[in-house]
This record gives C-alpha cells, structure tokens and sequence, in this order.
C-alpha cells in the first residue's frame, strides 16, 4: 500500500522510459534546435498513455489525463442517453 | 498570509542545452540519488502546436514532503506526507523561452504552492547563456487554530522549497556540463573523421 500510494502507476515505469528517453533525444536534438514541424516519439506516447489510463488511480492526477484525452464527460455516460 | 520569493540563477550554457537538462533533470537515472524528495514522475498530457511551433505538456510530480511539524503530525498522523504537484509547462524554441507553472494538487485545504519557471536566452549573452527565474508563492489557509504556528510553517516550508530549487538548478547544472562533454566530443569525431 506504501509503495503504490508513494509512486503512482508504478506499473507504467518501464512504458515510461521508453517514452521520456525518447522524448530526451527529440528535444535536444530536434525540437529545442527550432525543427518544431513534426511530432515525435508518438508510438511511445501511446503505449504509456494507454498504460496510465488502466493504472493510474490518484483521482486528481486521473482527472487530468482524461480532461487531456478529452474523456472526462463521455465517461459519465451523457452521449449514451439520448 | 503570503510568502512570497524569487530567485535567478545565470546558466553559463546555450538555452537549447539548459532546457534540455530541465527536462532530464526529474527523468535522469541519477534523479532518485540526487533529489531524493522526489518520488515519481508522469507525463499526462502533451499537445505539440504545430501551427505556433509549441510544446505544452502537462506532468505530475510526486514529492515527500519535509518532516511535519509536531502539530501537523497529530493532524495528518504520519511524520512526512506525499504531494502530488502538477506542473504545466510552454515550450517555444522560436522566441526561445520555457515557462513553467508547479502547483501542489494535494494538501490544498492547508497550504497552496505555486512557483513559476522561465528559462531565457540571457540579455548580455544570448547566444551562450540563459537565465532562470523563479517565483515561488507559499499560502497556509488561515485556520484559527493554526494560525499561531502557520506563519512558522510558512517559513519551514520556504526553507526546504528553496533547498531543494538550490539541489535541482546544482542538478542542471551537472547535467548541462554532461551535454556540453557529449557534444563536444561528438563535434571533435565528427572532425577527425
């Protein structure tokens, strides 16, 4: 309990490696040096996103990752009512 | 009751590179040895503006906090709390500049954080150096019963606030020097080649 409540979606730590080191390089290399016209490291994003979605449970944090996704009010069920 | 401060600190390193060090400094292997009071980082959402050429992101940032005092230690009944903090952050590499804004999302009926973040080409020296400001504002919701000790609190908390800013730019610092090392050999093989 300890640890879960300390590190939240400890699950996703490998998921997001793959994804932080990939952003790392991106930014140094590509995005800080004004090559702003692409998105990168989006396979990654996914995988970890979708990672954090089943496993992240703070609510706070959990409000966030829907409001960015977009999912906050369909989740309550509203476009299914009528 | 606010407390407020600010701090500025002078990168003698490319903006490019100092930004670059911002964001491996909570995702570096050594981040657990050196900030210690960090916990975990997420990343939760991330929107690249293609049309403006900017970065917004979104992470949390679980800290421990530092030891309670013994009041709060009553109240809460542990000796240190974990905080989530979100952080949203601007990135644009055209104008050159990253603004930052950390907010505690926990602990929010007891005390407010807020510290705002800007790392800039610096005025004398834009080409090679960057300044970083920070602003840091520290609220404790005036209970009546803690009112007494909340001015103290206020004051242990700027303490360790600025302590571990003072960890985090030392952190930087050593991870633009890092850059600087692998840049240069890379630009010295790339010339011998």
């Amino acid at each position: 309990m300890g640890l879960t409540k300390g590190s939240p979606a400890a699950q996703c730590a490998d998921l997001r490696s793959a994804y932080h080191d990939c952003f790392n390089r991106w930014f140094s290399e590509k995005f800080a040096k004004g090559q702003c016209d692409k998105e990168e490291c989006v396979a990654e994003w996914e995988k970890y996103k979708a990672c954090l979605l089943e496993h992240l449970e703070e609510k706070h944090l959990r409000n966030i990752l829907l409001e960015a996704e977009g999912l906050s009010s369909s989740i309550k069920g509203d476009n299914v009512s009528r | 009751m606010v407390r407020a401060y600010n701090q500025e600190h002078v990168y003698r390193h490319p903006w490019d590179r100092v930004t670059t060090a911002s964001w491996r400094k909570f995702t570096d292997p050594d981040t657990p040895a050196v900030l210690s009071h960090v916990l975990d980082v997420h990343t939760l959402s991330r929107r690249l503006d293609l049309a403006a050429g900017r970065l917004h992101t979104v992470r949390s940032i679980t800290v421990r906090s530092p030891p309670l005092p013994f009041f709060l230690r009553r109240l809460v009944g542990a000796e240190a709390v974990v905080c989530h903090c979100v952080e949203t952050s601007v990135v644009d590499p055209r104008a050159r500049s990253m603004e930052i804004v950390a907010v505690n999302a926990s602990l929010r009926g007891l005390i407010e954080v807020e510290e705002r973040s800007s790392y800039r080409p610096h005025p004398d020296n834009p080409e090679t150096w960057t300044i970083f400001r920070q602003e840091t504002r520290i609220r404790c919701k005036p209970f009546k019963a803690l009112a007494a000790v909340a001015g103290k609190v206020e004051q242990r908390c700027a303490d360790r606030f600025q302590q571990n800013s003072v960890k985090g730019r030392e952190f930087v610092e050593r991870i633009c020097k890092y850059l600087e090392a692998e840049s240069s050999s890379s630009t010295a093989a790339a010339a011998t080649r």
